[in-house]
């Protein structure tokens, strides 16, 4: 039990330190998040999330890991039409950033890793992934994203996606243990 | 026409109490059926609200997905299913038991049926 958490926080530590789960930019929060660049970093957030699900959908063998995907695609779908339809509504334009670049990077990283493994490993990558992943946007969306986020609707938004990727991370350490036994 | 008189008394008293326990039978179902509820149990946030919910048997319980994305409701013991619950919909059943129930989608989330 101690050598699967000593190896999930290993994961996750190598995971931050190569840049695979990456919010350096705003992490040190410099500067006040505007509403445009909220939304670019939430759309991007969970657009990475269904490329790495798309991807455990065609890899994996594992049925548990199989549902995880899925539900990970349709969920973050859904929250991306919501938020696309709020932004929409508002009039905000999305707007790249620091934030939303360095999403991208971490995400191109994590991609060629996944791509590289195959069977078990695969299941282990992806799954470790998805735990650090979602730690690091719940921390983002918690500290950075729901503070500054100026408009009330967005806010609210935000504040009802929280829930959602909580169960996420509870579901993902569920089928972690599973996959890691 | 002498006859007929008490003859009619006759069917009449024999009626009556036909006629009484008839209306009585089909008041006492009116009663059963109307005192019947409705419960709802609201899905926000990831849980089912509340988690628990104590109805009698033969009451309906209706979800009503408030969330953000999908849900199910699936006994756990292969009883009722809901199938996909989008965003906005409902999905209503009649009580018959005691039931622990989950989202399929989200096996995290649980919830139970207790009749009273």
């Amino acid at each position: 039990m101690k050598i699967i958490k000593l190896l999930t926080k290993s994961a996750i530590c190598f995971a931050v330190s190569t840049g695979f789960i990456s919010f350096s930019a705003n992490a040190q929060k410099a500067v006040n998040l505007t509403d445009p660049e909220i939304a670019s970093i939430a759309v991007t957030a969970n657009q990475i999330d269904i490329d790495y699900a798309k991807i455990a959908e065609q890899k994996s063998h594992d049925q548990a890991v199989i549902n995880f995907a899925q539900t990970m695609a349709k969920d973050h779908q859904s929250v991306i039409d919501q938020a696309v339809a709020l932004v929409t509504k508002l009039g905000v334009t999305p707007k790249d950033n620091a934030t939303s670049k360095s999403l991208k990077a971490g995400e191109a990283k994590t991609i060629k890793m996944l791509k590289s493994k195959s069977g078990k490993a695969f299941d282990k990558a992806y799954i470790n992934n998805e735990v650090g992943y979602h730690k690091a946007v719940i921390k983002e969306v918690e500290t950075a994203l729901i503070p500054d986020a100026k408009n009330a609707e967005l806010k609210s938004l935000l504040q009802n996606v929280l829930p959602v990727l909580k169960s996420h991370l509870s579901h993902a350490e569920m089928v972690q243990k599973e996959v890691n036994k | 026409m002498k006859n007929k008189i008490p003859e009619l008394g006759i069917k009449v008293l024999l009626l009556f109490p036909i006629l009484f326990l008839f209306s009585c039978h089909s008041s006492d179902q009116q009663n059963a059926q109307s005192s019947r509820r409705t419960d709802t149990v609201v899905i926000q946030q990831m849980q089912f609200v509340p988690a628990s919910i104590t109805v009698q048997k033969g009451d309906s319980i209706v979800w009503i997905n408030k969330d953000m994305v999908d849900h199910t409701v699936k006994e756990e013991k292969n009883g009722f299913y809901s199938d996909t619950i989008h965003v906005g919909k409902t999905w209503k059943i009649a009580a018959t038991e005691n039931a622990n129930y989950v989202c399929t989608i989200h096996p995290t989330m649980k919830g139970k049926i207790v009749i009273k």
